[in-house]
């Protein structure tokens, strides 16, 4: 795999630095996630393929541990505010003394720096503050974030992992780690960096411009059913394939980009739409260049023909169903572990082990608390 | 810089492949964007740092002269559907037999196979098809997009730099190039993967959850002059901070918001309410 022998500790935290980990685990990486002592595990459940260390960094004898853990691993995934590493004596300046080859990856909501960077927040308020939100939303409503989805992930988890393989490819070249600000407000914004670049198509206020909702060709429709259809059908060919597979002519209706008529004929679509099931405009649509799509339920998703010859949904052992990873590598593609998530503590002796601890030190460490370790009863 | 020498030929396309090749020559590749004839530009306006090059690549000359550069680039990145670069004999067997360590990005929206692999579609077909965009939107109102933020980007030109960027890594150990389908339904549900593994957060209809609408402490809400707050308090601690800075005394008693919805137990658990170790003192 493209990630085979990189080690990865993942200290614990809230969904973007698990999904961040995930993929690397996902790519063949070792990922240790460090939990706290009495953590009920990864609430986000995106811990795929890693094992669980419980260390209490609070105190001296377990920082003390991390740093050892440091010195022999390639990538440190840290995911609090501001100043908190530094706190417990885990800043980058020590464990990157220590080891400078050590990536250490910080993946924070407001950054490093900065006057938010000791406030707490989550998605939305990041989004908030990179001006994204401000675009998105129906007209005539609040802005609405896309579930956590744009920054937590795609401008979080999805950059940093970014930012550590750059990392990973200077260091083949340089020999040395690097400290990554990967912060969740300049991600979102970098993320939207099309947003500033094409601002004429943002002319019109929220919801009212080709690609938010305005355009009666960029939208869903409802169906006969009550399930819905997607349409992006921007470009004037593709745009003759949707009016003729709604039965329209095209010489009775106002001209495509002619935005004053877009909310007259949004109500149009819709009362044709309204007219068929989903599956017959699925009959209709299907192989044609009309940029019409169902929109698929979570249920719908796996059994889409599309989908289920590409085996883009992938089943673990307890029957889960998750999107396999992406995207795909033809020499090293990433093989996500079909076990289930790790229990909290459930590796702690092995990972000392292998990090180079004896048994008795590994003993003392779990007889003062240091450690946890919580093995799953053994099926017998 | 981290990409210093590496040098990608992009193929120009829409949104999603500009980006990669932006984030690509921001962190220092030398990217060459080849533009057909006529064409009027990189329509998205993603191209800084990047040079053009106009090339013919549909004549046999023009494919040539491409085929001739990628012998020694170390990216190409191609935009089109499936089967169009076979068609101008620039298909993958052909430019890493002539040169192995070529890493070929393919980044298409609905892959290099698959029933919809030769259709025509745009971020919205990309994300329905992904199932993503059937949790997102309003109680009552249709699924909404946000923009073509998504899959053109995340799931797109993003997820496709990723991939690019873990070939390069992976090569430095094997000497070889990979092909990479980078496709932006995939992508997409890559990037939503915290939905299916947290289906109990998901148990309402769309807009009625916890994060897609449903709650009154995560989400947005108008001022006296018309713009707007955002609210994520999703903690009980940063709860109480909320209605402390609402100054409605008589709402701090405990009370529940919806019959149906329970606070997550884990956002319950003293030690999980240590999400970002807050009650350490920083001095």
């Amino acid at each position: 795999m493209a990630l085979r022998g990189i080690c990865v500790l993942e200290l614990a935290g809230l969904a973007p630095g698990p999904f961040c980990g995930m993929i690397l685990a996902d790519f063949g990486a070792q990922v240790v996630r460090v939990d706290r002592p009495g953590a009920s595990g990864d609430v986000s459940h995106l811990s795929r393929g890693k094992r669980s260390l419980v260390l209490d960094l609070k105190r001296p004898r377990g920082a003390a541990v991390l740093r050892r853990m440091c010195a022999r691993a390639d990538v440190l995934l840290e995911p609090f505010r501001s100043g908190v590493m530094e706190q417990l004596k885990l800043g980058p300046e020590i464990l990157q003394g220590e080891n400078p080859k050590l990536i250490y990856a910080r993946l924070s909501g407001f950054g490093q720096s900065g006057r938010f960077s000791r406030v707490a927040g989550h998605d939305i308020n990041y989004l908030a503050l990179s001006g994204v939100l401000s675009k998105i939303g129906r007209s005539g409503e609040n802005p609405y974030p896309p579930l956590n989805l744009l920054a937590d992930f795609g401008g979080g988890g999805l950059m940093c992992a970014l930012g550590i393989m750059m990392a990973l490819f200077e260091r083949t070249r340089s020999g040395k780690g690097q400290v990554i600000d990967a912060n969740m407000v300049e991600g979102t914004a970098y993320l939207s960096s099309f947003l500033w670049k094409t601002q004429e198509l943002w002319t019109q206020p929220r919801g009212q411009n080709i690609l938010d909702g305005g355009a009666p060709f960029y939208t869903t429709y409802k169906t006969a059913d009550g399930e819905f259809m997607a349409v992006g059908a921007i470009e004037p060919q593709f745009y003759q394939l949707l009016l003729k597979g709604l039965g329209l002519q095209s010489d009775e209706l106002p001209h495509q980009m002619s935005m004053m008529d877009w909310p007259e004929m949004k109500k149009k679509f819709a009362d044709v739409f309204a007219k068929k099931t989903k599956a017959e405009w699925c009959q209709i649509f299907d192989g044609t260049d009309a940029c019409v799509t169902p929109v698929l339920t979570f249920e719908e998703v796996v059994h889409h023909d599309h989908n289920k010859e590409r085996g883009s949904f992938i089943t673990g052992e307890e029957q889960d169903v998750s999107p396999r990873p992406a995207p795909l590598l033809s020499n090293t593609p990433a093989i996500p572990s079909s076990k289930r998530d790790p229990f909290v503590g459930e590796h702690s002796k092995e990972i000392l082990k292998e990090f180079g601890f004896s048994q008795e030190e590994i003993d003392q460490l779990n007889s003062d608390k240091i450690i946890e370790t919580n093995k799953p009863k053994a099926n017998l | 810089m981290a990409l210093r020498g590496i040098c990608v030929l992009e193929l120009a396309g829409l949104a999603p492949g500009p980006f990669c090749g932006m984030i690509l020559a921001d962190f220092g590749a030398q990217v060459v964007r080849v533009d057909r004839p006529g064409a009027s530009g990189d329509v998205s306006h993603l191209s800084r740092g990047k040079r053009s090059l106009v090339l013919d690549l549909k004549r046999p000359r023009g494919a040539a002269v491409l085929r001739r550069m990628c012998a020694r680039a170390d990216v190409l990145l191609e935009p089109f559907r499936s089967g169009v670069m076979e068609q101008l004999k620039l298909g993958p067997e052909i430019l890493q037999g002539e040169n192995p360590k070529l890493i070929y990005a393919r980044l298409s929206g609905f892959g290099q196979s698959g029933r919809f692999s030769r259709v025509a579609g745009h971020d919205i077909n990309y994300l329905a098809l992904s199932g993503v965009l059937s949790k997102i939107g309003r109680s009552g109102e249709n699924p909404y997009p946000p923009l073509n933020l998504l899959a053109d980007f995340g799931g797109g030109g993003l997820m496709c730099a990723l991939g690019i960027m873990m070939a390069l890594f992976e090569r430095t150990r094997s000497g070889k190039g990979q092909v990479i389908d980078a496709n932006m339904v995939e992508g997409t549900a890559y990037l939503s993967s915290f939905l299916w593994k947290t289906q109990e957060l998901w148990t309402q209809p769309r807009g009625q959850n916890i994060l897609d609408g449903g709650a009154p402490f995560y989400t947005t809400y108008k001022t006296a002059d018309g713009e707007f707050m955002a609210v994520g308090a999703i903690e009980p601690q940063f709860y109480q901070l909320l209605l402390k800075g609402l100054r409605s005394p008589g709402q701090q008693r405990k009370h529940r918001w919806s019959p149906e919805l329970e606070m997550p137990s884990f956002l319950l658990s003293p030690q999980d309410l240590d999400c970002n170790l807050m009650n350490f003192p920083i001095r």
